[in-house]
């Protein structure tokens, strides 16, 4: 663990340490395999390895083999054994290696897991925890860059979130973890490393359902989530520079989301641009984007912007071409400010 | 001593009702009635239900007419309420054996508001928790991932339980079944798998369904013996299914076992001429010649203990009797109110949902239409 230790004033006064989001998430999965027995870790390659991406490095060695484990290369069966065994009485955090190969478990994840408290009337229930790593920045082509969020968010009956920072990647995962419905956990693997910040050293969640106002501001609304919330405060930099007031929120959780903290800030500055990598197409941002002409109406003095990925299979060479970086989204803050 | 992978079904009573194997000690004639006067519950049940069905009352009925030894036979090897169950679609009988009241089934398939499932999911798709009958989905074979997670989750709390997971033979040509039964099998996971083989899925026969043998030999590629039983053979088949029960519970890793059976009515109300479409009456005819419920009365004669036909009509009368009692009973509750949709989709409702709750709440007040 890295370790600055230092008092942080957000944190009502307690510790804190700098970690990175991807340390973040290896310390949420520790805490709540030593907090809770039910709890047990499970996926392709996350035992020994500790999975592709180190997220379950050294949990099977603390908390062993029946704790944590690799499992068949199934997502169906990944994502379908968590079910059962939520149903059954554990608390499953099920790892898909990449959010790109959730398809095979789709049908698990759309029939059972969201399905079955409300089918059965509550009488069978599946808390339980899907984390993938989404997103792209990592050369990995269409295969290891996608953002499938949005299939997720259509789902009524299960919850979807993406962190961008360590502090709520710790605290949503380990409310996740110890809610009662299923969760689909997108952890942006570009920022894994790259983002760093200071957590509590103290048991702490984040409530699932509440936007970050990373900055505040009074000429416009930017709102993103994930992987791109970087490229937000760069393009929040930029326009600050030039005497723009730029108020950032990270959603944090699509569903449910934070409609209240958005409705405020955009009936403050007037303007409100949107910001994620998954194609438009049906984009998250889209529901975000609706909600606030249908409530906000009279409060905008420019159209609602939104800078999204191309409706395109995700490029492996022009990735950085593909993604909304600071410079489309300052663009898009400009025609919303000159409109 | 009862061997997996057998070439032919594994038999007890032949088709005219004479034991081919030593009765065991527990099939007294008591026992064998017990399982008769179930056998033709769930018989008269679907045909009452299937009344109701034509009468508009319901609007989905997935028959198991046919199959009745293999339900009930099942639901009598395993510890009801303790063991747990991932039924699929066409298993009333086996809840009926189980002891899930008719009056929950009847509830359900009317979407009355004594429907323990809140009238969410369309007919003869239930639910219930004493029973540890986990709710029925559509998709098929999805159940069965599930159930192997069930299992693992029984042997991670060193629980004296075993998961029964039940399908059609249509359902192991579906990615699931094959991933779920590797899982259960790669993680020794005290799971029973039963296949109620019936042969036709909608209108695919077997034969078009795989190119394999018989679907039990494929328990071999996930490590687990495979058994195959004659479905129409009660003894039979709680004989295999309680050893191989047995054999799970003892620790020994999941167990397929393949009942051999036909469905002699259609699929469901939407194919209900399965004769004129894709089977033949002789096909049909020939499988009505092994019903099991006529093979069990003949078995009782040989035994010396017959049903008489006065006995046999007053058990029909009194399952028809507690069916319409039962319907009644269930419509007079009502339908779910509109709120219901709202609910159980989180386990605290979100405020979107809570949104939304309000504008039709609002919508009603005002007195609108809000029914399509």
């Amino acid at each position: 663990m890295t370790a600055t230790q230092q008092r942080n004033p957000a944190s009502g006064g307690g510790e804190t340490r700098t970690i990175n989001l991807i340390q973040a998430v290896t310390e949420a999965l520790h805490e709540e395999l030593e907090r809770d027995e039910r709890v047990v870790l499970f996926g392709e390659d996350v035992g020994a390895r500790g999975g592709v991406f180190m997220a379950t490095a050294g949990l099977q060695a603390t908390f062993g083999k029946h704790r944590v484990f690799d499992t068949p290369l199934s997502e169906a069966s990944i994502v379908g054994a968590a079910v059962g065994m939520a149903v059954r009485g554990l608390r499953p955090v099920a790892e898909i290696q990449f959010a790109d190969y959730m398809g095979p478990g789709f049908d698990q994840i759309i029939s059972q897991a969201a399905k079955i408290r409300y089918r059965s009337g509550g009488q069978f229930t599946a808390p339980m925890v899907i984390r993938t790593p989404s997103g792209g920045g990592v050369k990995g082509g269409h295969h290891h860059s996608q953002s499938p969020e949005a299939y997720y968010t259509h789902t009524p009956g299960l919850k979807v979130v993406m962190p961008s920072t360590p502090y709520d990647a710790k605290g949503l995962l380990k409310a996740a973890i110890r809610g009662e419905d299923p969760v689909i956990y997108f952890e942006p693997k570009r920022l894994y490393r790259a983002s760093k910040g200071e957590v509590p050293v103290h048991d702490f969640t984040v409530k699932l359902g509440e936007a970050a106002i990373r900055r505040e501001g009074s000429d416009l609304s930017l709102i993103g989530y994930g992987g791109v919330m970087p490229d937000l405060e760069k393009a929040a930099d930029a326009l600050g520079a030039e005497g723009v007031s730029v108020e950032v929120i990270d959603l944090r959780s699509l569903v449910p989301w934070d409609k209240d903290r958005v409705l405020t800030s955009v009936q403050k500055t007037g303007r409100a641009v949107l910001v994620s990598e998954a194609p438009r197409i049906g984009n998250f941002m889209g529901e975000v984007a609706y909600t606030i002409q249908e409530q906000a109406f009279d409060y905008l003095t420019a159209p609602v912007g939104q800078v999204a990925g191309f409706d395109t299979p995700y490029p492996y060479v022009q990735d950085k071409v593909y993604l909304p970086g600071p410079n489309r989204i300052v663009r898009a803050c400009v025609q919303a400010l000159n409109y | 001593m009862i061997q997996p992978f057998t070439a032919e079904p594994i038999q007890w009573v032949s088709e005219s009702g004479v034991p081919v194997r030593d009765l065991p000690e527990r099939f007294t004639p008591q026992l064998l009635r017990d399982l008769h006067a179930l056998m033709l519950r769930a018989r008269e049940f679907d045909r009452k239900l299937i009344t109701l069905l034509r009468q508009g009352r319901t609007t989905f009925y997935a028959q198991s007419s046919g199959m009745e030894a293999t339900q009930v036979g099942l639901a009598r090897s395993i510890r009801v309420g303790h063991d747990w169950v991932w039924p699929y679609y066409r298993d009333h009988t086996l809840g009926l054996a189980m002891g899930v009241p008719m009056f929950e089934l009847i509830s359900q398939c009317l979407g009355s508001n004594s429907d323990p499932s809140r009238g969410r999911q369309m007919p003869h798709h239930f639910a219930a928790k004493r029973q540890n009958f986990v709710s029925i989905s559509s998709s098929i074979a999805s159940q069965v991932p599930p159930a192997a997670g069930n299992a693992m989750a029984q042997k991670y709390l060193g629980v004296d339980e075993i998961t029964v997971c039940t399908f059609g033979d249509g359902a192991t040509s579906e990615g699931d079944w094959h991933a779920g039964m590797n899982m259960a099998g790669a993680h020794q996971a005290p799971a029973l798998f039963v296949c109620e083989n019936n042969q036709w899925a909608i209108s695919t026969h077997l034969r078009a369904q795989t190119a394999s043998e018989n679907i039990h030999i494929k328990a071999k590629a996930y490590g687990m013996p495979g058994f195959y039983v004659d479905g129409n053979d009660i003894v039979a088949v709680m004989e295999v299914c309680a050893h191989a029960a047995e054999w799970v519970r003892a620790g020994n890793g999941p167990a397929l076992v393949e009942c051999l059976t036909y469905r002699v009515g259609s699929h469901s109300n939407a194919d209900a001429d399965a004769e004129k479409h894709y089977r033949t009456r002789e096909e049909v005819e020939e499988w009505l010649g092994r019903d099991p419920i006529v093979r069990i009365e003949k078995l009782l004669e040989h035994l010396g203990h017959p049903i008489s036909a006065e006995e046999r009509a007053q058990m029909i009368a009194q399952t028809h009797r507690e069916v319409d009692e039962q319907v009644i009973q269930a419509e007079a509750t009502g339908q779910p109110d509109w709120r219901i949709i709202f609910e159980d989709v989180y386990a605290d409702m979100p405020g979107h949902l809570r949104d939304q709750e309000a504008q039709l709440r609002a919508e009603q007040e005002a007195g609108q239409e809000v029914r399509a």
